[in-house]
């Protein structure tokens, strides 16, 4: 990109082509109001708060739409400028219900912040009183169009970074609304994801968010803490706000990365509403049908007590959440795996994991990395997704999807035995049954690779979209990975004679549901499927309490005799199994790592300062190790990150052939 | 020379700003050595004589509030809008969305709370009620705007200050509020 030099308020910028006056001006540190500009939407000019003077041009010119020029002049602070921003504050001000003192967003609203700082201590022109609706019909949040400045910043958000495009303008003039899904109610919409961007970054009081308003106001709250959503392997960069101990909202960050700050309606709502659970303070033991309070020497005391019989009978088991950290699963998989030798361990998504792992191994023995980062999705221009249902497994990932299928133009292609889940935007829809899936995929396969002999009109029209695809992607469900390993395998064939070859991996975006299933893959995850056979003596729980349990955990705990369940919430049914309970801290009382699918090891930061009588979780298990007789060993297997390292360039991939119902031993990567 | 005089007045608002005024604490002795509180609620006269300045809390809403701020505005060479209602109308603003015949309605016979089964609505005994209720600067010029719900103590302060020192002043950005 050429290189260009302007001045702006005296200051010599230097800057590239294409760059508008707004960009060159902050990266200059130099200020220019705005209120309908947001980092990462698409700019409109249209509030025009960023009007800038521009020499030898008579109209004023806003600085977010108008791309810098060689020796520009730009003036943003003559007293012209001010004049009119305080114009345009004032216009909005009479426009509708702008009165602070009874809106919820006061002190965090940006239009008061801009009049205040444009000294607008009065407006000149008459009020109109118009009445816009208040529509109170999502459970969530909350559109008071009386508060609307007609930013658009909502409307932009849902259709650019969510995909969603659930929110439009309606009418026109001064009746201009924001309507949902063609004037309907917003808790009426088909179409909306319930994530709360749109809330996120509304400028007023217009879209609220219940679980949020009068619990303090950003610059109120006591801390911000930067930190990621633990709920899916995408682990989306959160903040979190704190008051009075409380998570009382939380945002995403940062407008400029491929998610552009969104969250979905996990992060949303889960992980504030955590903070107003019921939580396990102390060690509790059953007594009959209820809990007494205990002492952790004695609650560890029996413990080990009914564990020592248990391991010797090779009849304990460990059920460990993929939602831990890698430093809290290094100490579970040293403690039970290599200092127990127990062989009975396994995630809550086990069989998920394993038949990834499974499907994944052939493409990771030829040295290449068998997926790519979700936000990949984004430079695709054709999508496979398999059996999956993004929406549900990893949200921020069905708006990637669905951005490049409706903004990028991607090709869709939904395969599935159940509901297509992008019913109304994809391209292709191949339904068929789950027995089918093998040979549907091989069918694909081959047909990609020209050998169309027999194949379906569909197939032939899917594999032609996919050999004239420059980046195809092929989303896997985490259905298909439960269901037999050979279908993930087979599904990756199909990514690799496409050609989805990105820079990091192969073009594979596994359904990973839990957010650090990357660390749990050779650290907890068991060998085979124990949990669904046989009966325990023991049997110990670890479990944030973030998601909940499956049909299969809770009848693995149910056909235990001894169950010790450590959580930080008073989690139903998982209490009612329990013989011990034990205090853990929740997700904001703990720090540590996750390996997420983008390929970054990102960092959970410590909240709020851990309540109750909590011990670290390496503390118990020296404590256990301590009362068992055996000492601590060193963890084995180091979570993550060096299972699925590229070593070689995803272009040399081959595709495998197994014969079918071959098994794929299960192998851990050990370091 | 004789102490500036000042006058104030509680028209469509909660006192919250009269309140805020007395937030200036033991400044108010300094204050009184320099100008003299006449009619305010604080000293309950009730009768506006010849004043320096005048200050106005609140919206206006009847016809006897507009009747008030006409009154001092005449009786005074400076007037003060003090407070959101003042300036821009605020929480009184909140009928303007209905028209005055319904919001009577609403507040003397279909409120739930309220027995009036013959839904007598006070008419003679009350001033009429303006369609609208208005900021002081739709009916009077205004010549000084001090937004806030209430303004803070130091802002009054700052405000008073400025005009004993003989200028007519803005409130700073750094101390403005609407909340």
């Amino acid at each position: 990109m050429s290189e260009i030099t302007l001045v702006i308020d005296g200051v010599e910028c230097r800057a590239s082509k294409g760059e508008t006056i707004l960009q060159v001006a902050r990266k200059n540190n130099i200020y220019i109001p705005t209120l309908c500009w947001m980092e990462g939407l698409t700019p409109i000019g249209s509030c025009r708060m960023c009007v800038v003077e521009v020499a030898g041009n008579a109209k004023l010119l806003t600085a977010c739409t108008t791309p810098a020029e060689n020796n520009m002049q730009v003036s943003t602070k003559t007293e012209k400028l001010g004049k009119y921003r305080r114009q345009i504050l004032e216009l909005l001000f009479a426009g509708r219900n702008h009165f602070c003192m009874f809106c919820s967003q006061t002190g965090d609203c940006e239009l008061q912040r801009l009049a205040i700082e444009h000294g607008m201590d009065n407006v000149r022109y008459p009020f109109l009183y118009e009445t816009f609706h208040n529509d109170a019909s999502d459970p969530n949040i909350q559109i008071d169009h009386n508060r609307c400045i007609l930013c658009l910043r909502c409307i932009r958000v849902c259709a650019e970074k969510v995909g969603a495009h659930t929110l439009d303008l309606e009418k026109r003039g001064w009746g201009t609304n924001i309507m949902a899904d063609f004037g309907r109610q917003l808790g009426e919409s088909d179409s909306c994801v319930s994530c709360g961007a749109c809330a996120q970054v509304c400028p007023t009081g217009t879209i609220t968010l219940r679980d949020f308003v009068y619990r303090g106001r950003r610059h109120d709250c006591d801390d911000q803490v930067e930190s990621i959503c633990p709920l899916c392997s995408l682990g989306c960069k959160i903040k979190a706000y704190v008051r009075t101990g409380s998570v009382v909202r939380v945002e995403g960050i940062s407008g400029d990365s491929p998610d552009g700050g969104q969250l979905c309606h996990m992060g949303r709502w889960w992980l504030p509403k955590s903070t107003e659970r019921e939580r396990l303070s102390v060690p509790m033991i059953r007594t009959g049908s209820s809990f007494r309070e205990a002492s952790w020497e004695e609650a560890l005391d029996l413990i080990a007590e009914r564990m020592a019989p248990a391991l010797k009978a090779d009849r304990a088991g460990a059920l460990v959440s993929e939602l831990s950290t890698d430093e809290e699963l290094t100490v579970i998989s040293s403690f039970f795996r290599d200092t127990l030798e127990m062989k009975k361990m396994d995630g809550f998504y086990g069989n998920m994991l394993r038949g990834f792992v499974r499907g994944l191994k052939p493409f990771a023995d030829q040295g290449v990395r068998p997926f790519t980062g979700a936000h990949n999705i984004l430079a695709s221009d054709a999508i496979v997704v398999v059996e999956a249902n993004p929406q549900e497994e990893a949200p921020v990932a069905a708006s990637y999807i669905r951005v490049s299928t409706v903004i990028e133009r991607a090709k869709l292609i939904n395969v599935s035995s159940g509901k297509n889940p992008f019913d109304g935007i994809s391209d292709q829809d191949l339904r068929t049954t789950e027995k089918n899936m093998l040979s549907l995929l091989t069918a694909l396969r081959k047909a990609v690779e020209g050998d169309e002999d027999g194949a379906a009109p569909e197939v032939k029209e899917i594999a032609s979209i996919l050999r004239n695809a420059k980046k195809p992607v092929v989303v896997i469900g985490s259905k298909l990975a439960e269901e037999n390993p050979l279908l993930v395998t087979e599904a990756v064939n199909l990514a690799v004679a496409s050609k989805a070859f990105f820079e990091d991996g192969l073009g594979v975006v596994p359904m990973l549901r839990a957010g650090n299933s990357l660390g749990a893959l050779n650290t907890i995850t068991g060998e085979s499927d124990w949990v669904s056979d046989g009966h325990l003596d023991f049997l110990y729980v670890l479990s944030t309490g973030m998601v909940a349990e499956d049909k299969r955990s809770l009848e693995a705990m149910t056909r235990a005799r001894f169950v010790v369940v450590h959580t930080p919430f008073m989690v139903h049914p998982l209490v009612n199994m329990a013989d011990v309970l034990l205090p853990a801290p929740a997700w904001f009382e703990r720090s540590g790592h996750y390996c997420t699918l983008e390929g970054e090891r990102r960092r959970m930061n410590l909240v709020t300062a851990p309540t109750g009588n909590i011990k670290g979780l390496s503390v118990i298990m020296k404590e256990l190790a301590g009362r068992l007789g055996v000492e601590m060993q060193k963890a084995s297997a180091a979570p993550c990150e060096n299972v699925y390292e590229a070593k070689a360039a995803s272009e040399t991939a081959r595709t495998v052939h197994s014969a079918p119902g071959a098994s794929v031993p299960f192998v851990k990567e050990v370091r | 020379m004789a102490k500036p005089k000042i006058a104030s007045v509680w028209l469509e608002a909660c006192a919250g700003c009269h309140m805020s005024f007395l937030d200036i604490d033991e400044r108010i002795v300094d204050l009184l050595d320099k100008v003299e509180l006449t009619a305010t609620p604080i000293t309950d006269i009730k009768e506006f004589p010849e004043v320096e300045v005048g200050v106005i809390e609140g919206a206006l809403g009847n016809e006897e509030e507009l009747h008030l701020a006409k009154e001092l505005r005449e009786r005074c060479k400076i007037l003060i809008a003090w407070g959101d209602c003042a300036v821009f109308g605020g929480i009184n603003c909140m009928r303007n969305f209905i028209s005055a015949e319904q919001v009577l309605r609403e507040g003397y016979v279909e409120t739930v709370s309220t027995v009036n089964p013959e839904g007598v609505i006070p008419g003679k005994d009350l001033p009429a009620l303006l369609p609208h209720a208005i900021p002081v600067d739709r009916a009077v010029k205004v010549d000084v705007y001090v937004p806030g719900c209430p303004p803070d103590a130091d802002t009054i302060y700052y405000v008073f200050s400025e005009i004993l020192e003989g200028r007519i002043p803005s409130v700073p950005t750094d101390i403005m509020r609407y909340d």
